[in-house]
């Protein structure tokens, strides 16, 4: 099952009165923050790591893309973090170098070349190895391959649907809730939420 | 009026969470002189929780802990709040009351601890705290003893979700009720408060409520305790605990805005949450002759069921919690310990999309193609028993946190019991979701809330503090949190939290007023 939503049904309510004034600023940051310069990450670091979310959480062909791997070096500049770590794993900042070494290192050993001169398919093959711990190289003999993939994965789809161009793309609109809900029972749809435009297969 | 932290005190309270909160209140109405420490900020609800999940992760514990074990806890967003209200500024605010049975844990299956104190000991107290946070639930709740008040309000509107556990269910033969929750179906006033509005069905409640419909307490028993004198001083990390000669605690030294400052106080209620509590304990070497602080943690089994349905579902909609079973309290196919309880979930995008990278490991086209089945989705949970072991336990790490301090590592591994739990679970909720006709059902294995590190009981070789929650090593130490609980119950903790926290006020003002 494919489902579709109409684009612009966020953007549209943020000018609303359906939003609180709180939720406005939020959402209104997020989606006009301009592109960041790393300052946790060197440029290399987050140039692999922006390819690397691209392939974790494909954008396809958006008027705007949506910021992945900033949240994560914004996150480290600040020393920030959600409040634990797997024991088994260094701290996030030296765990995302270690991890991006580590994700070159397998891309050389299973195709002789660096990550980002792979096809899409084959940085999808690295990224499966290192998912499944069946990926070759020195790092993941010290760094947990399936913990900094889960860690990663985490962080970067949390940082993609927190954004209000995600969230048209899935028909979110719980932002919307000023005047209360009151048809919440099932298939009961109130004006301001998007119906699916497309269903196939 | 604020105190002088040269002033003697009669009471510092250490954290305004489910445990502070409602001593905290009991004893300024007492007529005694009351300050609660909290570390989290103070927030202004309409200004502070905008409907948005990544603005309100400011609402979690984020200082780092360390998940160490088979089945690592995760902390954050899971297991512990901060600020004034503590954990309840985003829990879901089901409240069930534990039944007589959870009590008695030991004597019923020969493993595990029983409770120093009975059903009958604290009944009084969940209906008390009921009527105060104006829970809504059913005219007739079908599990448990008899309740001598009807809930403060009727049940909430049940949403898509609660909809669908009710029709598959129905089909099964599991019995359903609409779920006791501490959200107001309608408008209640409230002593210390005034008027809190009726839910706005925006399924939030993970996160901070902007109206004050949710019971969390910083619209409940901290107005009230600020009613009665009491005073709250947020964004304030106790780091010591100070004895003086005679062996008890004369002054809790804390930290705020960079600079450290003393409250002289003649007793100390330490209210910081399971993780907290314990390391504060270990940090100042106090109240452990037990050996005991830090030992058996418990986290209930909490598996989610998720599926996929045709009908629009919404889950951004209606009080997350809405319906609830506790058919599977003492199941007479159980092959495990104690039981677990079934209630349907709400969900917000990004925690379920989140859930679906870890519990899954979907990625890639597979995971979009997933998460746009969002406005379909509908899931079931359980909490369970869970038993203390040898084995989970919290300890003081080497590596420092931004105070130099300690952070915690926290041991946990689920044991045969709660795997067997878990896989009976499995089994009943995917029977109920494909009878209510789901598709792409897929488990979210996890553990929830934190309990356990200073259980209580009546021998002080095996526990940390007795049935009054006094600690057996200094008298004029008191804990009302999460850690006290001898076994974990099959319920949302937060109601018998409150409940044993006016409980333990009420003992200490009997002995000391
Ligand atoms: C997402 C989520 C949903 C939940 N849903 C439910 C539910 O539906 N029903 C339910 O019953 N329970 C629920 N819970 C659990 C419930 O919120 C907790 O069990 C309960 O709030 C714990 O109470 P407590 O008093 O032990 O700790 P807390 O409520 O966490 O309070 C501890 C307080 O102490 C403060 N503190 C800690 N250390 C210090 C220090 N050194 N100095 C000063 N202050 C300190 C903290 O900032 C915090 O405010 C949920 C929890 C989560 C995470
Ligand atoms: S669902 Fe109701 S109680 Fe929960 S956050 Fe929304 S308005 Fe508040």
């Amino acid at each position: 099952m494919t489902i579709k939503y109409p684009v612009g049904t966020v953007r549209d309510l943020l000018t609303t009165d359906l939003v609180t004034e709180a939720t406005r600023q939020a959402l209104v940051k997020r989606l006009n923050t301009p592109p960041r310069q790393p300052t946790f990450f060197s440029t290399d670091e987050f140039t692999l790591l922006q390819a690397v979310c691209d392939r974790l959480v494909p954008q396809g062909e958006t008027d705007q893309p949506i910021p992945v791997a900033d949240g994560i070096d914004e996150r480290l500049s600040g020393s920030e973090t959600n409040g634990w770590r797997y024991d088994t794993m260094p701290t996030d900042g030296d765990a995302y170098k270690l991890g991006l070494k580590g994700i070159d290192e397998s891309a050389q050993a299973l195709f002789q070349q660096p990550f980002l001169s792979l096809t899409g398919g084959e940085q999808d093959q690295v990224l499966k190895a290192i998912q499944l711990m069946e990926a070759p190289g020195e790092t993941w003999q010290t760094l947990p391959a399936d913990r900094f993939f889960e860690e990663l994965l985490a962080e970067a789809v949390e940082n993609y649907y927190s954004h209000p161009i995600a969230q048209e793309e899935i028909g979110y609109v719980g932002m919307a809730d000023t005047p209360t809900w009151k048809r919440v029972g099932l298939d009961q749809l109130e004006d301001r939420e998007p119906r699916a435009v497309q269903i196939n297969e | 009026m604020p105190y002088k932290t040269s002033e003697l005190v009669d009471a510092v309270v250490i954290g305004t969470g489910a445990g502070g909160a409602p001593l905290l209140a009991r004893l300024a109405k007492a007529g005694l002189s009351v300050v609660a420490l909290e570390a989290g900020k103070n927030w202004n609800p309409m200004q502070d929780f905008p409907t948005d999940e990544k603005a309100q992760s400011k609402l979690f514990w984020n200082d780092e802990r360390l998940s160490a074990g088979n089945d690592p806890l995760p902390f954050g967003s899971n297991n512990s709040g901060t600020g004034v209200g503590g954990s309840t500024l985003h829990y879901t605010a089901y409240t069930p009351r534990a039944q007589p049975d959870d009590l008695r844990i030991r004597t019923d299956f020969g493993v595990g601890e029983d409770w120093p104190i009975d059903f009958d000991q604290i009944a009084h107290y969940y209906d008390e705290v009921e009527q105060f946070l104006g829970v809504s639930g059913p005219a007739n709740y079908p599990w448990g003893p008899a309740r001598k008040r009807a809930y403060a309000l009727g049940p909430l509107p049940i949403n898509g979700a609660g909809q669908l556990m009710e029709r598959g269910s129905k089909k099964i033969g599991i019995k359903t009720s609409p779920a006791a929750n501490a959200a107001l179906s309608a408008g209640y006033y409230q002593e210390g408060v005034g008027h809190r509005p009726g839910c706005a069905n925006r399924g939030f409640c993970q996160a901070g409520c902007n109206i004050g419909a949710k019971a969390s307490m910083d619209v409940t028993y901290i107005p009230l305790a600020v009613h009665y004198g009491a005073e709250i001083r947020p964004e304030c990390f106790v780091t010591q605990l100070i004895k003086d000669a005679s062996g008890k605690i004369s002054e809790v030294v804390y930290m705020h805005n960079g600079q450290e400052e003393r409250q002289r106080c003649r007793f100390v209620f330490l209210c910081a949450g399971t993780i907290e509590t314990a390391r504060l304990l270990l940090l100042n070497d106090l109240a452990n002759s037990s050996g005991q602080v830090g030992r058996n943690v418990m986290a209930h089994p909490g598996l989610q069921i998720w599926g996929e349905f045709d009908e629009d579902i919404r889950p951004y909609k209606g009080i997350p919690g809405a319906i609830i079973s506790e058919d599977m309290h003492r199941a007479a196919d159980a092959d495990f310990v104690g039981g677990y309880l079934l209630q349907s979930i709400g969900v917000m995008p990004v925690t379920y999309v989140s859930q679906m990278a870890r519990g899954r490991g979907l990625w890639g086209q597979d995971l979009k193609q997933a998460a746009s089945a969002y406005n379909h989705v509908a899931g079931i949970n359980i909490l369970g028993d869970c038993l203390p072991y040898a084995h989970n336990y919290m300890e003081l790490s080497d590596e420092k946190d931004i105070r130099g301090l300690p952070k915690p590592r926290v041991y946990f591994s689920n044991g045969e019991s709660e795997e067997r739990m878990n896989a009976h679970a499995n089994k009943v909720m995917r029977e109920i979701w494909s009878a209510a006709g789901a598709k792409n059902v897929w488990a979210f294995p996890r553990n929830a809330h934190v309990i356990g590190t200073c259980r209580m009981g009546n021998d002080s070789n095996t526990a940390v503090v007795n049935a009054d929650g006094q600690s057996f090593d200094i008298p004029n130490l008191y804990i009302s949190d999460n850690s006290t609980f001898p076994s974990a119950l099959s319920v949302n903790p937060a109601l018998t939290i409150m409940a044993l926290a006016l409980r333990t006020a009420d003992r200490f003002l009997d002995a000391y007023k």
